[in-house]
């Protein structure tokens, strides 16, 4: 593997993010920030300019997760994971983010989707239908040709 | 309608003497139907004859009647329309029906239900009008409730509607609240379990703080799946079975996991102790029905036979001991317990190699 893909982890509960940081290093990337409401995780996302973005949908200013998500996908180059318990109030476009792990996640699930979308992003193509927990948003489903996979069981 | 022939009578009706001799001309004065004449060759039609009972209907004498066009019983609240139709059937010829509110000499309104047929003489010529009127007052008025209390009914019913469908849209809205916070909850509790397994050295304690999350992802899984389902009273149980499987079992790579899974479905309130059950029953293959490389094969089976539901958990390591007998642990433990709330069989069959677990609810508990 080249240099290791940077992520910026957008959550405001505290426990949660420090958790996901182990998950994001096991994944084989590295943590390059944490921010806990969107001003700040827009920001620093125009500065480390980071490979994936986590994002929350309830942040500390609200529910500005959306919102501060298209802005990254947008202008900032971050391809965009959501990971939030309101699965069903997320835009049909996903604001631009690649999918969305829906809360309670396992641990294992994270690491599982995070080793996922890397092989994705490294290949430019996905090799397996996404794993369990991870929904792709349409757009990078028929990005990396997941459409044309076998259907597995 | 008056014939032809009756126009002869209608002018002796207006002599003085009128009545006297005629026994026609005496039934149009003395009956209880309001009724007049007008003379349709004078200027502006007037009133020639009224008899007693139009009298009686409008208040007014004989002497303040006879010479004024009939329009005098209209009044303020009298429908323009009706009283342009009137006028229009009049300038025509023809004859007409109308409802028309009328005014009575004291101001008193009522509901005039108005007939005007034209009387032609011999030569055709239009002579007299003759109008007869009813006070229909009374129906009117109960028409007009009618309508009003149809209105109100539906004002009732829209109000009622709009409010059943506010307290449903905050119903919803205070569920997804509900649902958000018990997921971020559980999202909490399995993070702190996971940050205390990532600073516990002690094997014993780790093992313990696992079999922990593993219990409460499992409860964190029922939750997801209930608010992602349209129906929030029942659970599919080989949905649940398919998540649960998929996400431990990208922990054991070495294992092959055959699942035969047909679609059931149960009474959301029994959702939590059955998939806690599942899950140690998961928990306990993975644990002893693996080789000593952690390799194996698991089947999963979730089916309905017999009237009963049947989940089947079956490994491929050493199986029970020879004597059939040995002591469950805390985990096992669990699933007794939970199978009697449940009133499901819990039984372990050896299944040379292995053990098949097998949970049997029944279908209506």
């Amino acid at each position: 593997m080249s240099n290791p893909l940077s992520v910026l982890i957008v959550e405001d509960e505290a426990l949660l993010a420090v958790e996901l940081g182990f998950l994001v290093r096991e994944a084989g990337c590295v943590e390059v920030g944490h921010a806990a409401d969107s001003a700040v995780a827009v920001q620093m996302a125009a500065q480390l300019k980071p490979d994936i973005a986590l994002v929350d949908v309830h942040l500390a200013d609200g529910p500005t997760g959306v919102d501060a998500a298209r802005e990254i996908a947008a202008h900032h180059g971050a391809m965009v994971l959501f990971m939030t318990a309101n699965v069903k109030r997320l835009p049909e476009d996903l604001a631009g983010a690649c999918g969305v792990i829906g809360k309670p996640y396992t641990d294992r699930a994270v690491r599982r989707a995070l080793i996922y979308l890397v092989g994705c992003l490294e290949r430019g193509c996905a090799d397996t239908h996404p794993p369990p927990g991870l929904t792709l948003s349409d757009s990078h489903a028929a990005r990396w040709g997941v459409h044309h996979l076998e259907k597995t069981a | 309608m008056i014939e032809r022939r009756d126009t002869f009578r209608a002018d002796s009706l207006l002599t003085p003497r009128a009545g006297i001799d005629d026994p026609f001309a005496a039934a149009v004065h003395a009956t209880r139907m309001s009724m007049i004449i007008a003379d349709a060759q004078a200027p502006d039609m007037p009133i020639v004859f009224a008899n007693d009972a139009f009298l009686a209907l409008s208040g007014y004498a004989r002497d303040e009647v006879l010479g004024r066009n009939c329009r005098f019983l209209q009044g303020p609240d009298t429908d323009p329309e009706m009283a342009r139709r009137l006028a229009q059937a009049v300038v025509e010829g023809a004859p007409i029906n109308v409802d028309i509110l009328n005014y009575s000499k004291d101001g008193k309104p009522f509901w005039n239900a108005l007939q005007i047929s034209p009387v032609r003489n011999a030569e055709g010529l239009l002579v007299y009008y003759i109008g007869s009127q009813i006070d229909v007052t009374a129906r009117k008025n109960a028409e007009d409730r009618l309508v009003r209390d149809r209105e109100g009914l539906v004002t009732v019913a829209t109000e009622q509607t709009r409010a059943a469908e506010q307290a449903l849209a905050e119903r919803t809205a205070l569920l997804h609240e509900v649902d958000h916070r018990v997921k971020n909850n559980l999202q909490l509790i399995g993070s702190l379990l996971v940050l205390q397994t990532r600073r516990t050295e002690d094997l014993q304690t780790r093992i313990a703080l696992e079999s922990m999350l593993s219990r409460v992802s499992a409860i964190a899984t029922v939750h997801r799946r209930l608010f992602q389902s349209r129906d929030l009273e029942r659970f599919d149980v080989a949905a649940f079975v398919r998540d649960l499987v998929g996400d431990v079992s990208s922990s054991h790579d070495k294992v092959a996991i055959d699942l035969d899974l047909q679609s059931i479905e149960i009474d959301a309130a029994q959702a939590a102790p059955l998939a806690l059950a599942v899950n140690e029953l998961l928990d306990n293959a993975f644990a002893h029905g693996l080789n000593e490389r952690r390799a194996g094969k698991l089947s999963v089976r979730v089916q309905r036979q017999n009237g009963h539901y049947l989940i089947a958990i079956c490994d491929g390591g050493p199986g029970l001991p020879p004597s059939g007998q040995f002591e469950p642990g805390f985990g096992l433990t669990i699933v007794g317990l939970l199978a009697q709330q449940l009133r499901a069989e819990l039984r372990f069959e050896p299944t040379n190699p292995g053990v098949r677990a097998i949970l049997e609810l029944p279908v209506n508990a």
